[in-house]
């Protein structure tokens, strides 16, 4: 299904250089200004921070890292960044769309 | 299977080939070595032929790591999803070290390892390289990826098969413009964008993105007659509409 990798590359694209943090599926929480996505949603982040350094210490030291798309569990944006509706709208005439 | 202990460098497709370089597996110095960043894999040997190789889907993420406050030296961080001990085997669990998250882990466990290079200055060039490996690596296409999904398992990345399979995926930085794209990804970002720019400041309750729920729900809804209310389909969402 090309459309749903399109809909969010578009999506993740238009929010470059927006602070996110990026939530991976073993539960570590990166905090950093997205830099750059890709199609496979790997995710490029720079100035980055991490939410829970005790759990990884490690990490407090890198500035800017690359994350595998597939460990991604959740983006999290500023709610302003966010047309919610808008994103929905999209979605639904994409559906549409494909079915033409 | 993480590690590949009888498996020699790869010959081909070699992205970065980086000489001197340390590597530190969960706080262990393995001594001296070459890293090999190639297209299939990543592989790391000393120089008497011990050493180690990782599958790319098994990098979470990799970093450079440049604050000598936080660790002496500069050098490429790699996070991979796997337990892996000093004897270089994959351990499911391992109880033994419990600054490790252990316990807390409800799969595989996590390893951190450091690639040194004694020259800093290839630390961009292998960061890159890994970037361009992990790139062509993304997860194998789940055959219940339309609409059957059950949760952990569901990838984006799954739903693009097509898209360039055999091309080499490029980063997309805003200041690239949409050369990478195809002409409906074009068109689908000039209609998204367009919408986008056109939205006003409204407020929304919603703060995150599920990538994977929520391309569960658009994708069932892909499915669904098109004369069909949809409203339904998004009522995971924290939306109030």
């Amino acid at each position: 299904m090309p459309l749903l990798s399109g809909l969010f590359y578009s999506f993740f694209k238009s929010l470059v250089g927006k602070d996110v943090v990026v939530e991976l599926k073993n539960d570590l929480s990166i905090c950093g200004t997205l830099h750059s996505v890709d199609q496979y949603l790997n995710i490029k982040l720079t100035d980055i921070s991490v939410t829970d350094p005790e759990k990884y210490p490690h990490m407090l030291s890198v500035k800017n890292c690359f994350i595998r798309g597939s460990v991604v569990r959740y983006v999290q944006l500023p709610a302003d960044e966010v047309d919610t509706q808008l994103l929905q709208d999209a979605a639904r005439k994409e559906a549409l769309q494909q079915k033409q | 299977m993480v590690l590949l202990r009888s498996v020699p460098p790869p010959s081909e497709g070699v992205r970065h080939e980086q000489g001197e370089t340390t590597a530190v597996l969960d706080g262990k110095g393995l001594g001296a070595g070459t890293l090999y960043v190639a297209e299939t894999r990543l592989s790391w040997f000393d120089g008497s032929g011990m050493g180690f190789s990782l599958e790319y889907p098994t990098i979470s993420l990799h970093a450079i790591s440049r604050d000598l406050s936080a660790y002496p030296q500069e050098h490429l961080y790699v996070m991979v999803n796997a337990k892996l001990n000093d004897e270089m085997q994959e351990n499911a669990h391992d109880d033994d070290d419990e600054d490790k998250s252990s316990e807390e882990d409800e799969c595989e466990g996590i390893t951190e390892i450091r690639f040194v290079p004694s020259d800093k200055a290839a630390l961009e060039s292998m960061f890159s390289a890994m970037c361009e490996c992990q790139a062509l690596h993304p997860d194998p296409d789940d055959e219940d990826s339309n609409g059957d999904f059950d949760g952990d398992e569901y990838d984006v990345e799954e739903a693009a098969p097509e898209h360039g399979q055999g091309d080499i995926p490029s980063f997309c930085t805003y200041e690239e413009g949409v050369s990478g794209l195809r002409a409906e990804g074009q068109a689908t970002l000039q209609r998204l964008e367009g919408m986008l720019a056109q939205s006003v400041a409204n407020t929304f309750h919603m703060a995150g993105v599920r990538t994977d729920e929520a391309n569960g729900e658009f994708d069932d809804g892909m499915e669904v007659d098109a004369g069909s209310t949809v409203a339904g389909q998004f009522e995971d969402a924290d939306v109030d509409h």
